[in-house]
């Protein structure tokens, strides 16, 4: 069980989101950064898309009511214990009762998560443990955690994950790739002034400070107003031109329509790099083909499955050793 | 009868790499949006029962195939929707069994602050301005920018005005607004650019409830001042 000493500036419960409902103006919401959600989980033996916390930034603070075990994941945020230990990212670490875990930020990432054994014992709305605010979904109608708040795991006193480590050089975070991010062109280039994709990917962007989970502002040159064009469905990824000529990234949180041209898309392989974009961070794309970014993504989630039965396979070895004495 | 659908021409796009965006026309318009609502019924069967094929998100003149490529190939998402462009292209066979809505509004006053404003602004008078847009027999176009928010058409061209030029930054729940040829209803306290003629009790988004949307796209409603 943990609490809630300080939530930071954001913190709430996500997990693998609630897609399919774009049709009632219901955005899929879920982890910004979907592998990072699937490392914390898998380290503690729950499910890669179960419900964990999504911490923001540097600034949070949670304490151990009962002794647990927590499996981080996503960004390195400076976690350390209240003595000062640091708790390295991709590893389950013990947490024994009335200790604190710090997040005390970093250079790099924006989103760490932090996944309990199991998978945090929340309900669901609507199909999913997202927080999402504007619609009253997820704990305590939608709202983002606060002091006192307290979170228990679906297997409590399961400890048996103590240890457990990510094999990282198998399946690196996909967003500690450097370069830039891949974009699949299309649907409204019609829309979108002359010489506007081009400019989008010769330019450097920088994040701009008013992004959140719903979307990235770029700071740059202005591509130019696009035609303003009847607005149909958009997902996360979309990188919409908004009629000051400076893009626009949707994200998890987004709006489910939108009457912006869509320059094109991030793909699903670049999508945990975007939810790891912090305010100032600079920003490249790169025209990326459909079938290479569909090969990434398969390539990722064979990735992602070979490291799970690594942990699998160890979690095995670890609870003989045990039984074994040691 | 009625009346045959247009068949203009029908682009499919990219929409990433695992979307596709069929595009059925290029304004707001009521048949289009008619066959809109068929593409979205018949890929909506297919999604149900297919293995990597999401959901379809319906807006205004196109249509958002999400699939999944690591088990369908983009040629055959793009057969499925040809099929079903197909079959939703001609008039419906069946008749319309939605059921209409009633949303019963209380009009002007402190629930709706701007129709004096639009009763000015439209040279009519409120009484009339309320007996327009209450006359409408109304479809839900699509959904979006919150949960639950119903963009309404048509409005009676009389009533036809640009959003207001600052938006405000706190519209209350339950306020019926209206701009351009649109209405809708706001389902949580949001900031909101549209005129508030009404208020309705009837919520638009309970996520208490099930299901938590008052609407869904292609349901028929209609006003009533109490």
């Amino acid at each position: 069980m943990l609490a809630v000493v300080d939530p930071g500036p954001l913190l709430t419960i996500q997990d693998a989101g609630r897609p399919g409902l774009g049709r009632l103006g219901v955005p899929p919401s879920g982890a910004c950064d979907w592998w990072g959600l699937a490392v914390a989980n898998l380290l503690v033996d729950a499910a890669p898309g179960a419900a964990a916390l999504e911490v923001t930034f540097g600034g949070c603070t949670l304490e151990a009511i009962e002794t647990c075990v927590v499996g981080l994941g996503g960004a390195d945020l400076g976690a350390e214990r209240d003595d000062g230990r640091p708790l390295r990212r991709g590893t389950a670490h013990r947490v024994p009762a009335g200790a604190r875990i710090r997040f005390t930020g970093a250079e790099r990432g924006m989103r760490a998560y932090v996944a309990l054994a199991g998978g945090i014992a929340v309900g669901a709305w609507m199909g999913s443990a997202s927080t999402y605010a504007p619609g009253r979904l997820g704990f305590a109608d939608g709202r983002a955690l606060q002091a006192g708040d307290q979170l228990a795991p679906r297997r409590p006193g399961d400890l048996d994950a103590v240890g457990s480590v990510w094999p990282v050089r198998l399946a690196p975070y996909p967003a500690d790739k450097r370069g830039p991010l891949g974009i699949v062109t299309g649907p409204d280039l019609d829309a979108a002034p002359d010489g506007a994709l081009e400019a989008l990917v010769a330019a450097a962007w920088r994040v701009s400070t008013s992004s959140d989970r719903m979307g990235l502002r770029l700071d740059g040159p202005s591509l130019g107003p696009g035609n303003e064009i009847v607005s149909h469905p958009l997902l996360p990824g979309a990188v919409q031109l908004p009629p000051d000529g400076r893009p626009i990234v949707i994200l998890v949180d987004g709006p489910t329509i939108g009457g912006y041209p869509v320059l094109g898309v991030v793909p699903a392989a670049d999508l945990p790099r975007l939810g790891q974009l912090r305010p100032r961070d600079e920003v490249r794309f790169t025209p990326l083909d459909a079938e290479a970014a569909r090969a990434q993504s398969r390539r990722q989630h064979e990735l992602l499955d070979r490291a799970a039965a690594t942990l699998r396979a160890d979690a095995i070895w670890l609870r003989l050793a045990d039984r074994a004495g040691g | 009868m009625a009346e045959p659908a247009p068949r203009g021409p029908v682009r499919i796009e990219r929409f990433g790499e695992a979307a596709l965006l069929v595009v059925l026309g290029d304004r707001v318009d009521a048949a289009v949006n008619d066959r809109v609502r068929r593409l979205t019924a018949r890929l909506g069967v297919r999604a149900a029962h297919m293995a990597g094929l999401g959901a379809p998100v319906p807006a205004y003149a196109s249509v958002l195939l999400p699939f999944d490529p690591l088990v369908l190939e983009e040629a055959a998402v793009r057969d499925m929707i040809a099929v079903a462009l197909d079959a939703a292209g001609g008039p419906s066979m069946t008749a319309d069994r939605t059921g209409i809505i009633s949303v019963p509004v209380r009009y002007g006053g402190p629930d709706g602050p701007d129709l004096a404003e639009v009763a000015a602004r439209t040279g009519r008078s409120e009484a009339d301005v309320v007996r327009l847009h209450a006359a409408v027999e109304y479809r839900v176009f699509c959904m979006g920018f919150v949960p639950g928010f119903p963009y309404l058409g048509l409005v009676p061209k009389e009533l036809a005005l640009p959003r207001r030029a600052t938006p405000r930054l706190h519209v209350p729940a339950g306020s019926v607004a209206i701009a351009e040829r649109q209405t809708g209803i706001y389902p949580a306290d949001t900031p909101g650019g549209w005129h508030l003629i009404g208020r309705t009790d009837l919520p638009a988004w309970d996520p208490r409830r099930e299901p938590p949307a008052l609407l869904e796209p292609g349901a028929r409603v209609r006003f009533v001042p109490v």
